[in-house]
């Protein structure tokens, strides 16, 4: 997604990214950033909390409109939860269990097999 | 509210990525690590008008939902069948059914039961009629399907040109 604001900005159209992935999208580096310190997939707010949603949206607009360079992150206040102990959760093998590590493997081999049948079908493989 | 030496503990900063991944699929025993995306620059656009009287587009990386390619609903695993490989546009004024199983998210920690938090379509007629900007006629769905060289060459230029067709000023991009 990174790659398509760079894209979009180099070609005349302003960009905002709503993010939770901070390294990910700096590593790439795009003109405005708003970054939600929350677990992936809640880039615009908390499920059912409709005030930080509009919360962040807003932020976001703000980044939009008051930037004054490429590479500005803002980062939104807000928290996923007081203690912060999610962070240590995603992907983390010190936490996971030798059986839970091979049935992951076991997992991802389908998803490979999947998705490179499908990229192969879409021409993109 | 004053600052004390009470601080935050280590782990309670933004999660790195990167290194978690990639040590996670190297003990997964793939140990062909994802190259992700690095520049050293970035392009700058300023805004051409106040965003009031800006057509602002959304870009997302949501599919929208495919009854026929397996299980998309929250907690479902991670789903490559549900991906799709060319751009997308939906018609703005409409609701739309999308979903971030094909996506790495945090399967634990989010339930992915309130699409608002991927796909803040509904929010943003919200602000649009409150005048805060216009939005654009259609949103657009970008593929994540691994190859950079595709999102580069095909992806970003499709979405370009669909953006110039509904005369957009600015663009809200939404990764999952």
């Amino acid at each position: 997604m990174s790659l398509v604001a760079r894209y979009l900005e180099r070609n005349g159209i302003p960009t905002v990214v709503m993010g939770a992935a901070k390294d990910i999208v700096e590593w790439a580096g795009v003109p405005r950033f708003l970054f939600s310190d929350f677990p992936l997939g809640n880039s615009c707010g908390k499920p059912h909390e409709p005030d930080t949603q509009r919360f962040t949206l807003d932020l976001a607009l703000k980044v939009l409109e008051s930037a004054i360079g490429p590479r500005t992150t803002v980062q939104s206040p807000l928290r996923w939860t007081e203690d912060g102990d999610w962070k240590n959760d995603y992907n983390n093998l010190e936490r996971m269990p030798p059986e839970e590590v091979a049935k992951r493997r076991a997992e991802f081999d389908k998803v490979k097999q999947v998705a490179l049948s499908q990229r192969k079908q879409a021409g993109v493989a | 509210m004053v600052d004390t030496t009470d601080f935050a503990p280590e782990f309670d900063a933004p999660l790195e990525y990167m290194r978690r991944t990639r040590e996670y699929y190297l003990a997964l025993g793939y140990d062909n690590p994802y190259r992700w995306a690095h520049y050293t620059d970035a392009p700058f656009t300023p805004l051409k008008k106040p965003l009031k009287d800006s057509t602002l587009a959304l870009i997302s990386t949501a599919a929208p939902y495919q009854p026929d390619k397996g299980d998309q609903g929250p907690g479902a695993l991670y789903n490559a069948a549900a991906k799709f490989y060319t751009v997308y546009s939906g018609d703005t004024s409409q609701d739309h059914d999308t979903r971030i199983s094909h996506i790495g998210y945090d399967r634990k920690h989010t339930t992915a039961k309130d699409s608002n938090t991927w796909f803040p379509l509904p929010l943003m007629r919200e602000f649009a009629r409150e005048g805060r900007f216009k939005l654009a006629a259609r949103f657009h769905g970008a593929p994540t399907n691994r190859s950079q060289r595709v999102t580069l060459e095909t992806d970003a230029p499709e979405i370009l040109a669909r953006c110039r067709q509904d005369q957009v000023d600015a663009a809200l991009l939404v990764p999952t």
